[in-house]
């Protein structure tokens, strides 16, 4: 099989829409990770529940609104989950140490997966495109659907509004201050409990986002959570404990790595984004840019 | 039988030691004194190895020591106690010990025999030295905190070293405990011929126990003499016996 | 030897448990017969995790990795190869401890966190080539069907040979963790700093604990073989790992046969569990969510407090231990 140029570039272009989705995943799942050092196992059963959301969103909204609908109130009702989960059970638990988080959080995806297989059941599920977005553009000459175009725009959206949330907003600076040093933080009077529910239900937010925007490209089925979390947790590592941008860096290689893996060996493509986890941890176990810690 | 010669170790911007000069002879008992932040515990932590100066050489019986880790400078004969406590809670006072005694007969990795019948009388003879023989089967963590500071110590004996570094070996001590300590020392260093390294701020001690006298500030070697030399610098005063007894 | 053992509480009742055991299969149904078994198997696969994580404090969370090489080197000799059945028992432990022995070498020049992200990493990599290597391994269906020599061929003489791969198994983990071996283990758990200075080397030691483990865990990865006569991929898949240490911590870590309870009761309850509803994982969760605000020390930590009076915490706990012989009961 010869590989054109083209064919190259477009799966490189597929593999950055790809990395899109779990960069805002990631983006999540590395702020919680940055703000309560715990590892939210829960991050990708959140997800999964975003998916199966935006199906049941778009099958009761039909037509051209149903998709849009869906991508903000699926991560919403997320966001929703994760904050009763938080206030009811979680916040007791953060005088104790990171493994019982850690656990918890893993207790929580348990929970979170068999309530998905109640509510939805088992079955393949799938959500098309809204028609805005459905079809495929020429680019170098090999066709490129328009919904990776969106999520590539997507992507930079999403990081961008996160950054700016936790720079030049009040609630924002204050959570990278206790990702660096919550007893600071606590001395300064502010309520740090809050603060972690904050950046806990802001995290679990943009895993429902994720969750939205992956709907139309997959088949939405259980199970989906734990193939996303250990690739998000890899991702977040070779990125940096915390490190937003790290998050990035990790999903472009993960999502590239892949896509390109497809191209050349599909019978293995998924070992090469863990072939270049790997790699990288070997070189820099603490990650490629600096951990928020 | 120890030579620290101009070592310096930077913390980011922070010179924590800053060309600080040590000698110690075999035999000697050598204090380090000097002000909070002088420097004092890095010193020892470059020699343990437990930090790696940035420049300068450490030198022990005529072997460079300066880059070597923790474990193998202990079995070159330096072993040392901490000052912060920092024994093993959760075993039994014997246990601890037993584990240095173990590690000095190279049979910590010992496997298929049971761990309670080795080591039983030299264990025993070091808990007796210090005069915790009687609290042998008491958990760690639950001994007073003088009694925790002694089996630092006793800790530090198991290997049987030449050179025994002690930081700050009666820090938070009571007045009887610190006696004992003292005693101990003295005792420690006739019987086995030890080498004796220990930094203090309790000037009382300092005096009488040690044959020569180092002076940090600022991560310098001010001076280094006898108790005579020491008390009649006039740097060493203004600098730090004058803060500390006006 | 071990006067100190025989004279502990546990010692004469847990032998009257085996003895027990011994005569199951004689008045038990067979599907009983098979939950034991199959406890058997899994608890030496988290009594060998809790020998790294429990004793030695180190952040083993992919040890399933070690488990199902060892089942996969077995399986992949006795469906591939004519090999002797001895040889591919011989090889599953000894594939999973190099496996141990390489993974590990890579990842105790890191300290905890980042130990764990490389080791998980690592075991990923694996599963993902397991997985995909359809035509070697079998992927996503696994192996069926592996033959097995004569002595092994009904499920009563599986079942012993399990059961006394399991006692020999737990009785040399128990000389290895009272040896000075082990207790300088529990002493770098508590305390690598003072260890160092005493002059142990701490990584060579925790290696060789690495190494032991998985050899163990290895030793269950043929064990599994022997009972299901299969493989799969999930004992490859992080979920499995975390399971097991879910076991390890129900169970009480700081306790030697402590990750025997915890897997007895979590594979009873799925069976049982299992007859009523399909949703075990929703059950597994909640049971996870009471022991980690309930039980933090696991059953055998609380059944101990409950035990005797408590003047200090988890210090004392180590006196009850060594009093009972270590057998934690």
């Amino acid at each position: 099989m010869t590989l054109g140029v083209a064919e190259v570039a477009s799966q490189f272009l597929v593999g950055i829409s790809r990395s899109m989705i779990l960069f805002v995943v990631c983006a999540g799942l590395s702020f919680i990770l940055g703000v309560l050092r715990v590892p939210n196992i829960a991050h990708g059963s959140l997800y999964m529940i975003g998916a199966f959301a935006t199906f049941s969103i778009t099958k009761f909204f039909p037509g051209t609104t149903g998709f849009w609908v869906a991508l903000v109130v699926a991560p919403l009702f997320v966001a929703l989950i994760s904050l009763i989960a938080e206030r009811v059970l979680f916040c007791h638990l953060y005088q104790r140490e990171h493994l019982m988080l850690l656990l918890f959080t893993f207790a929580v995806s348990l929970i979170l997966g068999d309530l998905v297989k109640i509510v939805w059941g088992a079955e393949y599920r799938s959500v098309s495109a809204p028609p805005l977005l459905k079809g495929s553009v020429s680019i170098l000459g090999a066709s490129f659907p328009r919904y990776n175009l969106f999520l590539i725009l997507m992507g930079p959206i999403v990081g961008v509004a996160l950054w700016l949330f936790t720079t030049k907003t009040k609630i924002g600076k204050i959570s990278r201050a206790a990702a660096v040093d919550r007893e600071m933080v606590g001395v300064l009077g502010i309520n740090v409990s809050w603060v972690f529910a904050f950046a806990f239900v802001i995290g679990c937010f943009l895993a429902g986002v994720g969750g939205a925007l992956v709907a139309p490209t997959v088949s939405i089925t259980l199970g989906m959570d734990h193939t996303l979390i250990i690739e998000a947790f890899l991702i977040v590592t070779i990125g940096g404990l915390g490190n937003m941008w790290g998050a990035l860096v990790g999903s472009l290689i993960f999502g590239v790595t892949h896509s390109l893996g497809v191209l050349f060996w599909p019978q293995f493509a998924i070992v090469f984004p863990y072939m270049a986890v790997v790699i990288v941890l070997l070189v820099r176990p603490k990650g490629l840019l600096k951990s928020v810690w | 039988m120890l030579r620290v010669e101009s070592v310096f170790k930077a913390f980011d911007d922070f010179m924590a030691v800053n060309g600080a000069s040590l000698d110690v002879k075999k035999g000697e008992i050598v204090a380090v004194i000097g002000p909070n932040g002088a420097g004092k515990t890095t010193l020892f932590n470059l020699i343990t190895g437990i930090l790696k100066p940035d420049r300068g050489r450490i030198v022990f019986k005529d072997e460079e020591i300066t880059y070597l880790p923790p474990y193998e400078i202990c079995r070159k004969g330096i072993t040392r106690s901490f000052q912060i406590v920092n024994i093993f809670p959760r075993l039994t006072v014997f246990g601890n010990v037993q584990v240095a005694v173990l590690s000095h007969q190279r049979k910590s990795s010992t496997l298929f025999r049971p761990a309670e019948s080795l080591a039983v009388e030299e264990t025993k003879a070091i808990l007796e030295v210090v005069g915790l023989l009687d609290k042998e089967k008491e958990i760690a963590g639950s001994l007073s905190h003088g009694d925790q500071k002694v089996l630092e110590i006793a800790i530090a004996l198991g290997n049987e070293p030449e050179l025994l570094i002690l930081d700050e070996p009666t820090a938070g001590m009571s007045p009887e405990e610190t006696f004992g300590a003292m005693e101990l020392i003295k005792k420690l260093a006739k019987m086995r011929g030890l080498t004796i390294l220990f930094c203090e701020h309790d000037m009382d001690i300092v005096f009488s126990i040690a044959q020569r006298i180092m002076v940090m500030r600022h991560g310098e070697t001010i001076i280094q003499g006898t108790p005579e030399e020491v008390r009649n610098n006039k740097e060493v005063q203004e600098a730090y016996l004058g803060e500390e007894h006006a | 030897m071990f006067e100190r053992t025989i004279r502990s509480r546990a010692f004469w009742p847990l032998c009257g448990i085996l003895i027990l055991l011994f005569f199951l299969p004689l008045f038990a149904p067979r599907f009983y017969v098979y939950i034991f078994a199959l406890i058997y198997v899994t608890s030496l696969a988290a009594m060998s995790l809790n020998m790294v994580v429990g004793f030695g404090g180190l952040f083993q969370f992919h040890h399933g990795v070690f488990y199902g090489v060892g089942a996969y080197a077995t399986a992949l000799l006795l469906a591939k190869t004519s090999a002797p059945a001895l040889v591919a028992f011989v090889a599953g432990p000894i594939t999973a401890a190099l496996t141990g022995l390489i993974i590990g070498w890579f990842c105790v020049r890191l300290t905890r966190l980042y130990f764990a992200m490389l080791q998980i990493s690592l075991g990923s990599l694996i599963w993902a080539i397991v997985f995909r290597w359809y035509s070697f391994t079998g992927g996503d269906d696994g192996i069926h069907g592996i033959r097995m020599p004569s002595f092994l061929s009904s499920p009563q003489s599986a079942y012993y040979f399990i059961l006394v791969v399991l006692t020999v198994s737990l009785v040399l983990m128990y000389t290895i963790l009272k040896s000075p071996f082990g207790n300088t283990l529990q002493a770098i758990r508590d305390n690598p700093q003072r260890c160092e200075a005493v002059g142990i080397n701490v990584r060579r030691h925790q290696l060789l604990a690495i190494v032991i483990a998985t050899f163990f865990a290895g030793i269950a990865g043929v064990l599994f073989v022997v009972l299901e006569r299969s493989v799969f991929a999930d004992l490859l898949f992080w979920v499995l790992s975390l399971e097991i240490f879910i076991m390890c911590l129900l169970g009480g870590w700081f306790t030697f046969l402590g990750p025997v309870l915890g897997t007895a009761i979590i594979v009873s309850l799925r069976t049982f569990v299992g007859k009523f509803t399909e949703y075990w994982t929703l059950i597994l969760g909640i049971l996870l969510i009471l022991v980690i605000f309930f039980l933090p020390e696991g059953v055998m930590g609380y059944l101990q407090r409950l035990g005797g009076p408590r003047p200090k915490g988890s210090a004392v706990r180590k006196e009850e231990i060594d009093a009972s012989g270590g057998v934690g009961l």
